[in-house]
């Protein structure tokens, strides 16, 4: 018992010995990394670190001598109780460490070391021979840079460097010795010529084909290499040669990283690990040559950002090697990831470093931070399907649209049941932590995405996280949102979109880019003060002042999301930053009308995105959300003014949003100008950004190139089109976009509508337009008139119309035709400015009186004008307004129109269709079902279908007829059917036979959903008329007999009443009156 | 070809002519009011934001000023034509002459587009006309006020040019300025109460008691909920009201027979007048086709919205009850349906007669301005009664004993009174 009591003690004892060796080396250790520290502080640390690893620490104590020095604690002297161990430097012994006990102890000086004591000393010894020899390199290396130079010009002190490296690092010196070659023999040295014909490789030099170049192999340079450093000895200055063996050394330094990186095969983590060591060991700080930084930068974009050499280009400008650092920081990726962080993510990280780089040229730029971000690599999503047995859903793309649109829902569902794998979670986790519990937004960033040509732009899913609740609750809402993001890869718009610009065979990686949301909290709500997009050109100029390059900036309060989108309901406040001053809404009245009515908010109590509106919202907590009273005007008296929050009681006042004081008071518009010219410059393309600011600091959200955004791209303008085969020219204050068919076209003649004296006629004439507008075929004509549309003032200055007069048509123009020696001034759409784009109705004015533009009035005025046969009850002014059926007059030709605004020119020319009917490029071609013609196939089954099950008899079905799009074969994916019954029947048949109709109409919106993606509520458009009504050829009646567009009648069945009476469809049989 | 051309001006001067054929104008006074007496052009360079300048056409015209410093907006406005301002000038003499204010009639202009324009541009514009027009304008001279494109700002920057100008304080120089910068208090509620405050003294002259009437509006902007307002107050029921819905670009009539409340029919309504259709049918109105308003039993029809609503079509709809029409809005009554009124002899109070509370308040905001001191609200609306009722008094009786058609007799007795004060001073 005892004994085994002495054992346990024992090993106790020794357990704690071979501990505090340990703890002592570690400690050696740290003070050896102190690489910066003086000589004498290290080895003053060493010598008092020593003696906690010896057996009787308190009697124990050690002595460095070294270069002639020595270092031992103060009041100490040698004993002869001792144990040393040499300090060799390059296999040279430089000095000694010792151990000495002090006579106090009371032991044997046999037994007073033990084996592992000395063993530890010994290894003290080699580990400060290791720390010695570093230093001296170090030292020699800095002396380029150092002031040292000039006390450091011993001749041949650089032989004795390249002398240590033959000893330590033997492939380094051959390098070296390689580059001094080189460098030798190019400098014209002949000696160097004898060496290298000795090697062999003098007849490389001059072959002038095909036969592989000699392989001249290390062992032959190593033979040479005291001849090379000897002829380099007497060729070159001392100075010079050390210069390039620091420099060839730094470079070789760095190599390690290259090998990384330009090995292909290297995941992620090595590369992130390499590009570690490369910051650790400080070399960014060190000036490594040009050459070499951007073969690194160019390498590390490649790798992390992306292959497009169109990026690389300009990245490599402005990215540093260190900045990679902060990236890996925050890189989310699977294990031997080989992925990137994505489009979004790469534009976003230049931009931003763009822009620090200019803050020393425009202070301003300094303010403009970026919100913490933390990426998920691309291929991410490959890993997160491989983790969870999914990859066959990548064949989805291939699938039928129908059949992805209704798979979808349960892609979601699948995809936010599968688990991730364990390195990403450990990473989201990580994430969070970083984050803390503001909220998060989750956007896709693919590598498609804002792509040149593919700009994807909303397409793919971006998720607001309020981000409250525990950390695991948190986490799991995190994770449920990128597996949302994820699965909206398979989404069928995505797919659609890809499959028509063919890319639908690019493999799709995803990355994700996880984004704190920029602003504040607000009572129950979290938002930015404001946020939204900005232009650096601007497409939509509202005044002929503006030029493209003053830009535009859409402003909204709270959340940006509102300022992406365009939305029916609500307005965006436009600002051109190059002129801040013109304001597309100048009367009070005006600015009203089209103040933001809405806000985007982050509900925190309910984790919910939500709008609100925001005049209720700022009633409420207007006080507390910062900066207000730049977003705000005061309304009083029917004056808007802007005024200190003072002034400001956002429960008594009126107030609306006008961003008066951001605009025009404070740094805003200038810091915008910048970020947009410099980003433009730098990035060589229009750039797109949106941008958040929580009231006291701006941030930028993203960035992109603009082309790819607007999705109106600039046209070629057709050229040597023949004077006869072209509508109008245009050159000024032209914007882009395309505006294929138009079949009709309506001109208000200028010069018969100024002869007009009666007031009640000029009213009429917006009646007519008016008219037109909801009788001609939807954006497949365009209207042509004086002046300004829409002019509230002075009805002689332009048609009296208000917006939904012109609602229809796929382009406003506006002509300015001399008056005497006064050009009339256009109004530029401004009246409904806003609407237009948000309709995305094209705008174009002309000059017909410049010499430069066509104006081919005689097609205007000569052609058959259909006015009087579609109005008849107008046909007193059928000089004024004239409309004309283009196809019928031009043999079957359409209007095109072309509009280019970086050239600013647009044209119109008379040609054949194009096939294509939808308008300026807004919507989208689908080549899923081949376009129209597959729409167009299947509504015409169903009306043939309809025709023939309908009950004559029970309803007082009399004939049926088909007019619009469907019976043109103009079909768009969200186009209804138009069918005009004639009926003889009671108002109890009429009821019975409207809610049929729903049963078809409603199907075959479901059909449609599943077909194109499109809901309208029921896709019948009935329309009955009576006997009377086709005497009397009213209502919708005069379709039947219409000149221009004749409904075309469909054979009916011939069903009875009685057998099928209970079989008729959905929601006939609980009618009753 | 031009001659054939709408002319404002040459309207206006048929319309005078006109009348001075029923009141037998001599050949002179005829010849003076036909014309404005001064018509200023000028032009006014402005450094623009880019550093060049461009000049700018401006316009004063003054018609007539026998009564009292002429009176007058200026507009802003692209396509601004000198016939118009003559015209506009000429109609604001007639208007200050009928409710019988010592104010003559002028109107001024810039041809600019302010879409086109900066504020500082804009604010270069206004003090460059004042520039301009120093000398002849001024409280006891010429007096402008908002128009067209023109707000309570661009009258701020004026008057601070004029009074830099002249050198000492001037605030009755300009109306329309904002409370406490020398805006009279009552202005919001002045239009629609003077219109009410003829339609109170007609119904007493008809020995109708208001608490027994209906009324229907068209329009429920400034004018119409104010008008509303009183006419509650005098226990009036309002019927039906029509309003513009922005969203189905259209209008609705808005009915609750048992009367309209104003305040919850103000709570669902937006700035612009725009009654929310479905929280109104929640609130229990019936929402019927905008034309509606016209078609209502009631004994009152209010036009409050646009030019030429009441036509020679719509009139024949108006009900037999219908007794009275007062003209809120202006030249809301084509001579076609002035025809059809004037057969059935339903009572018209027209537009510048009914709507002109609006000057008579402008007149108050100089009159307080001159004396720098400023009335209550209560005051204000209180003078405001008296000068409509008085003017109202003279127009009827006129109407009554001339046996002229109420447009007509406001015409004659504005136009007499100009003509008397001009041969008054010896001028005709």
């Amino acid at each position: 018992m005892a004994e085994m009591f002495n054992t346990n003690e024992r090993l106790l004892k020794s357990l704690e010995e071979r501990a505090k060796e340990l703890s002592c080396l570690l400690e050696i250790e740290e003070l050896l990394a102190q690489t910066d520290a003086p000589m004498d502080t290290i080895f003053n640390g060493v010598i008092n670190a020593i003696p906690s690893g010896w057996h009787y620490t308190d009697h124990c104590f050690a002595r460095i001598t070294c270069q002639g020095r020595q270092y031992i604690p103060a009041g100490r002297r040698p004993t002869s109780r001792s144990y040393k161990a040499p300090i060799e430097v390059n296999d040279r012994t430089e000095g000694y460490v010792e151990v000495y006990y002090d006579n106090d102890l009371e032991k044997r000086s046999d037994s007073l070391f033990h084996e592992e004591e000395k063993r530890l000393l010994r290894t003290i010894a080699t580990r400060l021979g290791e720390f010695l020899s570093r230093r001296q390199l170090t030292e020699i290396l800095q002396d380029r840079s150092g002031n040292r130079l000039d006390s450091f010009t011993r001749s041949g002190e650089w032989r004795v460097v390249v002398d240590m490296l033959r000893v330590t690092d033997e492939e380094l010196y051959v390098r070296i010795a390689r580059k001094m070659m080189t460098h030798l023999s190019m400098n014209g040295v002949r000696e160097v010529e004898e060496v290298l014909h000795r090697l062999g490789s003098e007849d490389s030099v001059d072959v002038n084909g095909n036969r592989p170049m000699q392989r001249s192999n290390t062992y032959n340079i190593m033979l040479v290499s005291e001849e090379i450093f000897r002829i380099a000895e007497e060729n070159l200055q001392d100075v010079d040669s050390r210069a390039l063996i620091q420099q060839w050394m730094q470079e070789d330094r760095a190599g390690f990283l290259v090998r990384t990186l330009i090995n292909l095969d290297t995941s992620l983590n090595d590369i992130s690990e390499a590009v570690r060591r490369f910051h650790h060991l400080s070399l960014d700080s060190l000036d490594l040559p040009e050459w070499t930084r951007q073969g690194l930068k160019v390498a590390l974009v490649r790798r992390f950002l992306t292959d497009q050499v169109e990026f690389i280009d300009i990245a490599k400008k402005y990215v540093e090697i260190k900045d990679f650092i902060t990236l890996i920081r925050k890189l989310i990726h699977p294990v031997s990831s080989r992925g990137k962080v994505g489009g979004k993510s790469a534009g976003l990280f230049l931009a931003n470093r763009i822009l620090k780089q200019m803050s020393a040229e425009y202070p301003e730029l300094t303010d403009v931070r970026m919100p913490k971000t933390w990426y998920i690599t691309s291929d991410g999503l490959h890993s997160f399907l491989q983790h969870n047995n999914l990859e066959e859903i990548t064949e989805q793309k291939y699938k039928g649209l129908k059949q992805v649109r209704i798979e979808h829902p349960h892609v979601i569902q699948l995809f936010k049941n599968s688990r991730f794998p364990s390195e990403i979670i450990q990473g989201l986790s990580m994430a969070l932590d970083d984050f803390g519990d503001g909220p998060l937004i989750v956007r896709s960033s693919s590598l498609l995405e804002d792509r040149l040509g593919a700009a994807f732009s909303g397409k793919y899913t971006s998720l607001f996280l309020a981000n409250q609740g525990t950390k695991r609750e948190r986490l799991e809402a995190l994770m449920d949102a990128i597996a949302e993001v994820y699965s909206s890869t398979f989404g069928s718009d995505p797919i659609e979109y890809r499959s028509e610009r063919g890319l639908i065979d690019f493999h799709e990686e995803m990355g994700i880019l996880i984004q704190e949301v920029v602003g504040t909290r607000v009572g129950d709500y979290f938002l930015p003060s404001f946020a939204g997009v900005a232009f650096s050109r601007n497409e939509f100029r509202w005044s002929p002042r503006i030029k493209r390059e003053d830009g535009l900036i859409r402003l909204v309060p709270g959340l940006g999301t509102r300022a992406v989108d365009r939305l029916a309901d609500d307005y965006t406040i436009l600002v051109a930053p190059g002129q801040p001053g013109l304001r597309v809404n100048v009367t009070v009245d005006e600015t009203i009308r089209y103040a933001p009515r809405y806000m985007d908010v982050i509900n925190l109590d309910t984790n919910e995105f939500e709008t609100v509106e925001a005049e209720a919202f700022l009633k409420e907590h207007g006080a507390e959300l910062p900066a207000v009273e730049r977003l705000v005007s005061k309304l009083e008296d029917n004056r808007l003014t802007h005024t200190t929050l003072l002034n400001l009681d956002f429960e008594q006042d009126d107030f609306v949003v006008t961003f008066e004081g951001l605009v025009h008071r404070g740094p805003f518009i200038k810091l915008m100008q910048t970020i947009l010219r410099v980003l433009e410059e730098k990035m060589g393309v229009p750039v797109d950004i949106e941008y958040a600011s929580d009231g006291k600091r701006f941030y930028l959200l993203q960035c992109r190139p603009q082309s790819n955004s607007m999705e109106i791209e600039s046209t070629p303008i057709p050229q040597d089109i023949p004077e006869n085969a072209i509508l109008f020219t245009a050159n000024k204050f032209v914007s882009n976009g395309k505006v294929p068919d138009i079949t009709h076209v309506v001109y208000v003649d200028p010069i018969k509508y100024s002869e007009i004296s009666s007031h009640e006629d000029l009213m009429t004439v917006g009646r007519v337009v008016g008219q037109l507008n909801s009788i001609l075929p939807k954006r497949q004509f365009i209207l042509m008139g004086p002046g300004r549309w829409g002019s509230r003032g002075d009805i002689k200055l332009g048609v009296n119309v208000t917006y939904s007069d012109i609602n229809n048509t796929a382009m406003l123009i506006e002509i300015a035709k001399q008056k005497g020696n006064y050009l009339p001034d256009l109004s530029f759409g401004t009246h409904f400015f806003q609407d237009l784009v948000e309709a995305s109705i094209r705008y174009l004015p002309l000059y017909p009186d410049d010499e430069e533009s066509v104006f081919n009035e005689s097609f205007l005025l000569d052609t058959e004008n259909k006015l009087p046969d579609m109005l008849p009850e107008y046909r007193h002014l059928a000089d004024v307004v004239r409309v004309i059926n283009v196809p019928e007059v031009m043999e079957g030709k359409v209007v095109r129109v072309f509009m280019n605004a970086d050239v600013d020119e647009a044209v119109a020319i008379f040609s054949q269709r194009s096939g294509q009917t939808t308008s300026s490029g807004l919507k989208k071609r689908s080549h899923w079902h081949k376009d129209q013609e597959d729409h167009w196939r299947w509504r015409m089954k169903m009306v043939e279908a309809i025709a023939e099950q309908v009950d004559t008899e029970r309803f007082g079905v009399k004939a049926l007829y088909l007019f619009g799009s469907t019976k043109n074969g103009n079909v768009l994916p969200d186009s209804d059917v138009d069918l005009l019954v004639h009926v003889d029947a009671n108002s109890r048949q009429k009821k019975e036979l409207q809610a049929w109709f729903d049963g078809w109409s409603y199907a075959m919106d479901e059909i449609n959903f599943a077909r194109t993606g499109h809901r309208t509520g029921g896709l019948l458009d009935v329309h009955m008329v009576t006997d009377k009504d086709i005497a009397k050829n009213r209502d919708y009646a005069e379709r039947i007999n219409s000149p221009t567009d004749p409904a075309k009648q469909i054979p009916l069945g011939k069903h009875k009443s009685g057998i099928r009476h209970g079989a008729a469809p959905i929601g006939t049989s609980d009618v009753s009156e | 070809m031009a001659g054939k051309a709408f002319n404002p001006f040459e309207m206006a001067q048929a319309q005078f002519d006109k009348v001075a054929e029923q009141i037998g104008l001599d050949e002179g006074t005829r010849e003076l009011l036909r014309n404005p007496l001064r018509q200023f052009h000028f032009s006014i360079p402005v450094r623009m934001d880019d550093g060049t300048v461009k000049v700018f056409q401006g316009f004063r015209v003054q018609h007539n000023d026998a009564r009292g410093p002429s009176k007058g907006g200026i507009r802003f406005h692209p396509q601004e034509t000198v016939d118009t301002v003559k015209a506009l000038a000429t109609w604001m003499t007639w208007k200050c002459a009928v409710v019988d204010i010592p104010l003559g009639g002028g109107k001024g202009g810039v041809i600019c587009d302010p879409h086109n324009l900066s504020m500082r541009e804009q604010e270069q514009i206004c003090r460059g006309w004042v520039r301009q027009m120093a000398k002849n304008v001024g409280p006891l001279n010429d007096v402008p006020a908002p128009d067209v494109m023109t707000n309570s700002q661009h009258m701020l920057w004026m008057l601070d040019e004029y009074e830099q100008i002249s050198g000492y304080k001037a605030p009755g120089f300009i109306t329309g300025k904002p409370v406490g910068m020398g805006g009279s208090l009552g202005r919001t509620e002045a239009t629609g109460y003077g219109v009410i405050y003829t339609v109170r003294e007609a119904l007493k002259e008809k020995n109708i008691d208001p608490a027994t009437t209906t009324a229907s509006f068209q329009g429920f902007g400034n004018v119409a909920q104010y008008a509303i307002r009183l006419y509650n107050e005098l226990g009036g029921t309002v019927v039906a009201v029509s309003s513009w819905d922005q969203g189905d670009q259209t209008s609705y009539t808005f009915r609750k027979t048992v009367g309209v409340n104003i305040d919850e029919l103000l709570a669902v309504t937006d700035r612009f007048g725009g009654i929310d259709k479905a929280k109104a049918k929640e609130l229990g109105y019936e929402v019927l086709e905008g034309g509606a308003w016209i078609e209502q039993d009631v004994d009152i029809l209010i036009p409050a919205a646009l030019e030429n609503q009441v036509t020679g079509e719509t009139s024949k709809k108006i009900s037999d009850k219908v007794k009275i029409v007062a003209e809120g809005a202006n030249g809301p009554t084509t001579p076609e349906a002035d025809v059809e009124l004037e057969r059935r002899g339903i009572f018209v109070v027209p537009d510048f007669l009914a709507n002109a509370g609006g000057v008579t308040c402008s007149y108050f905001e100089q009159v307080q301005c001159n004396m720098n001191y400023f009335w209550t609200r209560e005051e204000v609306l209180t003078k405001l009664d008296e000068k409509m009722t008085t003017a109202f008094k003279a127009v009827s009786e006129l109407s009554r004993k001339k046996k002229l058609y109420m447009r007509d007799a406001a015409y004659a007795i504005s136009i007499n009174r100009v003509a008397q004060a001009c041969k008054d001073r010896g001028w005709c």
